[in-house]
């Protein structure tokens, strides 16, 4: 790749040609699933098939009945949704504080913060277990579901409004406070219509997150409230004799979320770095 | 109440949620951790209640430390986060480079490239697992068919006939067994991860010195000497956050492995918690201790090395 000096010829031909093909490259396994997710169940597995095919519904007209997808689909948006708005609810203040009244102690309470994410989640698996069955009754509920995707967001959904909150002039909060504008109206008014388009990647990311989330929502949920990732991991199917309806499945499963994160790839860095790179 | 009490007390919920969050499961643990506790037991079922007269000391860690599993799980999960981190930086600063200068459709590419971060880990099992890696059913079981397909049918061709003649029959791998499909686990990992880190090197590499760079050039330094005494060198913080960022995520790596490995004896600290927990609650307690400690030596580990960084 370097051994090309930059202004040859080859280079300007060879180099977005390399380009293109790292991208599908990285692409194909998707494009292989949505493909597969358009064959019979039969078709998928034999080598004549394999690009040119009868493009058919049926896995998606199935999905239900195979799967009862709309049910996971289900859980997943509720328990997702529910999860981004609480933690936002909790972190919006606690980022407000944190960025605009620091104490001596904000740094060390934001290391901790992130410090609780490298807490292995399957340490405390049995005693989340008992607590919720045995103590509190709430095992495979939405609620203990959104609660739990709620604490595990927490420390990055803080850090990210920290570092957005950082970006805005203190004197502009503080302009609301001779106004005579309390806390909770100088959140409401000027710090979130301020900086809006923080919050809304920050919800984005942490939607993706818990949709994508897989320990807890899996090991904490049976039926009830089980979703899209316990579906999945229920019927990794080892035999390949349906490759087609698990293609269906798991293309409805995560097509919403890579189309939603394109939109959000700009903010994915300034979010997961912490504001660290830019 | 002073001026900057109430919006000091602002961050009270997050931080006591974390709280309770971290030391009530931790703390319970930790209590199981040296008690004699086990779902069923017929001929002590006093043990299946969590109970104090049931103290063992540390008994447990002493049968997790005895038993095989546990230094092949440690050394296995260290094994898998490590390939993964090496290659998905290697991969990420290539990558990154490759995409980074101006070409028709680099929108496109950068969009196709970033896609695979967004699949849920369960698909990427899944998908890996069954359409790509298997051995019979799978794209690499039809491809290696093919091919020696092809090498058979042209054993007869003329002049060229006894080039394939000579040729091995390819064997399709098999990613179920024990090692291998920790390979897989590290090949699907990487695939989801690598977008990462070039997303992050890639802007990184946006903010670069041009000036510098076009001194060099005039100095008639080779490409070569470009990458690898500007671009690396300026990408030396990136690097540490994408390492300390997939640290994070990949020690507790879990969708993966079960999908992958339920069976077939390859595990990590995770999973074999998860083996213990089925029955033998004392142990998997002990074993989620170990798992702690090892996260904290890690963890302190890297917030030291960046956490100045951080909070610039």
């Amino acid at each position: 790749m370097a051994i090309v000096a930059q202004t040859s010829r080859f280079s300007k031909i060879a180099w977005p040609i390399a380009a293109w093909a790292v991208g599908l490259l990285f692409f194909f396994p998707i494009f292989w699933m949505v493909l597969t997710s358009f064959k019979t169940d039969a078709d998928a597995v034999k080598p004549e098939f394999l690009f040119f095919f009868t493009p058919t519904l049926e896995n998606y007209l199935n999905m239900t009945e195979n799967y009862d997808y709309w049910r996971f689909a289900a859980n997943s948006v509720i328990c997702s949704v529910f999860a981004t708005v609480f933690t936002l609810f909790v972190g919006i203040p606690s980022a407000y504080a944190m960025a605009f009244n620091p104490s001596r102690s904000t740094k060390d309470v934001l290391m901790w913060m992130l410090s609780t994410k490298m807490l292995p989640a399957a340490a405390v698996l049995y005693p989340m277990t008992f607590i919720t069955k045995n103590f509190l009754g709430i095992f495979d509920t939405h609620f203990l579901i959104i609660l739990v995707l709620s604490l595990i967001n927490l420390p990055i959904v803080v850090w990210m409004l920290f570092t957005y909150f950082k970006e805005i002039p203190k004197d502009i909060i503080e302009a609301g406070k001779m106004d005579g504008v309390n806390t909770w109206g100088e959140i409401r008014e000027i710090l979130v219509p301020l900086a809006w388009g923080g919050i809304a990647s920050t919800a984005l990311l942490c939607f993706i997150f818990c949709w994508n989330e897989a320990y807890w929502t899996v090991r904490l949920t049976t039926t009830d409230a089980a979703t899209l990732s316990k579906l999945i991991e229920g019927n990794r199917a080892p035999e390949g004799l349906f490759f087609g309806r698990l293609s269906a499945v798991s293309t409805a499963a995560v097509g919403p979320i890579i189309v939603l994160g394109w939109f959000c790839q700009k903010q994915l860095v300034q979010g997961l770095t912490f504001g660290a790179v830019k | 109440m002073s001026d900057r009490t109430l919006p000091r007390l602002l961050q009270t919920p997050a931080v006591v949620l974390l709280l309770i969050w971290m030391l009530v499961p931790l703390s319970m643990t930790l209590y199981f951790s040296f008690i004699r506790y086990v779902l069923n037991n017929l001929r002590r079922p006093e043990w299946t209640t969590p109970s104090l007269s049931n103290w063992r000391g540390f008994g447990n860690y002493e049968f997790v430390l005895k038993s095989k599993d546990f230094l092949f799980a440690i050394q296995n999960s260290l094994f898998i986060v490590c390939s993964i981190l090496i290659l998905t930086v290697i991969l990420g600063v290539l990558i990154a480079v490759l995409v980074n200068r101006t070409f028709p459709g680099r929108g496109i590419v950068r969009v196709l490239l970033i896609s695979p971060f967004f699949v849920m880990p369960a698909v990427n099992g899944v998908l890996w697992i069954n359409m790509l890696l298997d051995p019979v059913l799978g794209l690499q079981g039809l491809a290696v068919n093919g091919l020696n397909d092809l090498a058979a049918s042209l054993r007869d061709a003329p002049l060229i006939g006894w080039f394939f003649s000579l040729w091995p029959e390819f064997e399709p791998i098999s990613f179920r067994a024990t090692q291998t499909s920790a390979y897989a686990v590290i090949m699907m990992v990487t695939w989801q991860w690598t977008p990462f880190a070039v997303l992050i090197f890639m802007t990184s590499l946006q903010s670069e010195d041009q000036q510098q760079k076009e001194a060099a050039v005039l100095d008639g330094a080779s490409t070569w000497a470009q990458f690898r005494f500007l671009t690396v060198p300026h990408l030396g913080r990136p690097i540490a956050i994408v390492v300390m960022i997939q640290a994070i995520f990949h020690l507790s790596l879990y969708a993966e492995i079960e999908i992958v490995s339920r069976g077939n004896g390859n595990k990590n600290l995770p999973y074999l918690i998860g083996e213990f927990a089925n029955n033998n609650i004392g142990a998997a307690s002990a074993t989620g201790i170990f798992a702690v400690i090892l996260a904290n030596i890690v963890a302190i580990f890297l917030l030291r090395m960046i956490g100045k960084t951080l909070m610039e």
